[in-house]
């Protein structure tokens, strides 16, 4: 009972997380149609954020938080304006591909600066303590990710259901052809939606540096776990990605503990089986 | 039947700059090995040749059916782990082994082909993904494939045309190159057949193939299938030309990525694309790799460069090198 209660509460805290990092995934698939393979570099490049600031300033992990947003926005947004908005004339194969490059290039770039090294992050206030709720141990800092992470989907899917801009992202993302007859500027959509989703994942990135290594091929294991979120909730559907975040945290949790080397097969082999009974997702539309 | 071979063997449909372009291509590779004995550039001719080999499997699927897989080592995989373990446990000779590998590889290709294929486009393609992740780590997982540690072929003291083992590289390069042509012949041949004109029916155009009579589901899971085992045959050729296979050298997401990428560098739906592709970035990858160990230089450059490339290219021509070369002869 004892063990029920701590996978399934760790099963739910990393299904917070796994669902933040995929919100951004979701968003711009929903806009434009095309998966960003370098969605798990991004966020690489937020868990590098959170560990210079953390190990070169006399500062703690958590300040790097909005420095990992600020550069995940401007990462997204460079990434849009300078590749995909080329890409997204051509082919789907070639979709694939130019994203496909974008990530292969910034992992490399960081193999070059920092060294294909495993590091992490050492110091701060969350680092390393545990919480004791009675009869459960939880490591404190997958407790506050998992809380901020809920927080800020929960601020993210405020905003793109009830202000005028995210509004405006919904409409692109449903129809752009009709929403640019409406006066909305899609391309400033396309930006925005880069945008979030960078900044989005790069904090989700600066949390993760504190439980997780930091290298540079590490996005490759998250962004196949967001595929598999994405996909098992629908593609570009966010109600669906956090549902289907639940689902895989429990599951890579609870898969994991029986069977520690398989933990991530159990989240591919739940995706394959989730699309060839419903290809669309839990809630694709 | 006499029909069957003037089409495995009439290159007759191309024009003839192709045709001629072919042969000296032929000739290139065939003295090629008399003519350079430098170690090093003959090991990059032939995994040159093997990329070359893996584009042409992958482009049936993903050139002349259009679907993105990217799935492909584990294909490659099941090859070389059919080789290894039969030649380690029963001493099986060679040529026994590839079949073998080609119909499990084809065998477990057909069983995910049918769900796979009621996904489209990226779904799909993330589907293909996640199925050679699950094997690879699957082969990691269990002990009888060895594990991550692999398995290794034990040597022979003498050239030995059973187990394909050879004292030079010069056997393996006239290997692959027989592999390769006769994967090209099946290529010229699949193109002409009726399933190949069927599958680039399916691929240009889903609803009006179906509306005259075609089933395009069995058609793409036919393609799959096949795609699956001629994958299998490098598979098989890596696990004796290395002698020592793991999980990370024969299935690894890189390799699946790289097939598909030589392809779609080189132009996918053509006969030139995956020498091309391959032309280009394995030579690439390395002399640049070598050169930068050996300047002492820092890892990863080579692969900001290559990514750079398949970055260009995805924006500026997605249609591949060989979509510039077809464009300047409409316009010449």
């Amino acid at each position: 009972m004892e063990l029920a209660t701590q996978l399934i509460t760790y099963g739910l805290l990393m299904g917070f997380i796994f669902a933040f990092i995929a919100l951004g995934l979701a968003l711009i698939f929903g806009v434009m149609n095309i998966v960003n393979f370098a969605h798990g570099e991004f966020m690489m490049i937020g868990m590098y954020v959170a560990l210079l600031i953390s190990s070169y300033l006399p500062l703690d992990p958590l300040v790097s938080l909005p420095v990992a947003a600020v550069v995940g926005f401007f990462l997204g947004i460079i990434s849009y304006r300078y590749l995909v908005q080329h890409i997204l004339r051509g082919p789907m194969v070639a979709q694939l591909f130019g994203t496909f490059g974008l990530m292969l290039f910034l992992r490399y770039l960081f193999m070059l600066i920092f060294g294909p090294d495993v590091r992490s992050v050492k110091h701060g206030i969350l680092v390393g303590k545990t919480l004791s709720l009675g009869w459960v141990m939880l490591d404190l800092s997958k407790v506050v990710s998992a809380g901020l992470c809920l927080l800020l989907f929960a601020f993210v899917y405020w905003m793109i259901n009830r202000t005028r801009l995210g509004r405006a992202l919904k409409a692109t993302s449903i129809d752009a052809e009709a929403a640019r007859y409406m006066g909305i500027d899609t391309e400033k959509m396309n930006t925005l939606a880069w945008g979030i989703g960078g900044a989005t994942v790069g904090i989700a990135g600066g949390l993760l540096a504190h439980f997780y290594y930091v290298t540079p091929t590490v996005g490759m294991l998250f962004i196949l776990i967001a595929f598999a979120t994405v996909a098992l909730g629908g593609f570009g559907s966010i109600t669906g990605a956090f549902i289907a975040g639940l689902i895989i945290g429990l599951i890579q949790v609870i898969g994991g503990h029986y069977l520690s080397e398989l933990k991530f097969t159990f989240v591919y082999i739940a995706y394959f089986l989730a699309v060839v009974l419903r290809p669309r997702g839990f809630f694709g539309w | 039947m006499g029909q069957t071979i003037k089409d495995i063997f009439s290159f007759e449909e191309y024009p003839r700059y192709e045709r001629i372009g072919l042969l000296i291509f032929i000739v290139i590779i065939l003295i090629f090995p008399l003519v350079v004995g430098h170690a090093y550039s003959r090991a990059v001719m032939i995994k040159f040749l093997l990329f070359a080999l893996f584009g042409i499997g992958w482009n049936l699927i993903g050139g002349y059916g259009g679907q993105v897989d990217l799935g492909q080592a584990k294909n490659v995989g099941f090859g070389a782990y059919t080789t290894a373990l039969m030649m380690v446990w029963w001493n099986t000779p060679f040529w026994i082994t590839v079949p073998i590998g080609m119909i499990i590889a084809a065998f477990e290709s057909f069983g995910v082909a049918y769900p796979m294929f009621r996904l489209k486009g990226h779904y799909f393609a993330i589907a293909t993904l996640c199925v050679a992740l699950v094997w690879k780590e699957l082969f990691i997982f269990w002990d009888w494939t060895g594990g991550a540690r692999g398995v290794e072929i034990p040597v022979k003291a003498t050239a030995d045309f059973v187990h394909m083992q050879f004292p030079s590289t010069i056997y393996y390069h006239y290997f692959v190159f027989f592999l390769f042509i006769t994967q090209l012949l099946y290529m010229n041949w699949f193109k002409k057949s009726k399933l190949g004109y069927e599958l680039q029916a399916v691929r240009d155009n889903e609803e009006a193939a179906a509306s005259l009579g075609i089933n395009v589901t069995w058609t793409k899971v036919k393609t799959y299938t096949i795609t699956g085992g001629l994958g299998g045959v490098g598979g098989s050729f890596m696990a004796v030309y290395y002698l020592y296979i793991d999980p990370d050298l024969v299935m690894p997401l890189d390799l699946s990525i790289l097939i598909a990428m030589t392809v779609l560098v080189g132009g996918a739906g053509s006969m030139w694309g995956p020498i091309i592709g391959a032309a280009i970035l394995i030579p690439l990858d390395m002399y640049l790799g070598a050169w930068l160990a050996l300047i002492g230089g820092k890892y990863g450059i080579d692969y900001m460069i290559y990514s750079f490339i398949i970055m260009i290219i995805a924006a500026r021509e997605p249609k591949g090198i060989w979509g510039i070369v077809e464009r300047m002869r409409r316009k010449g």
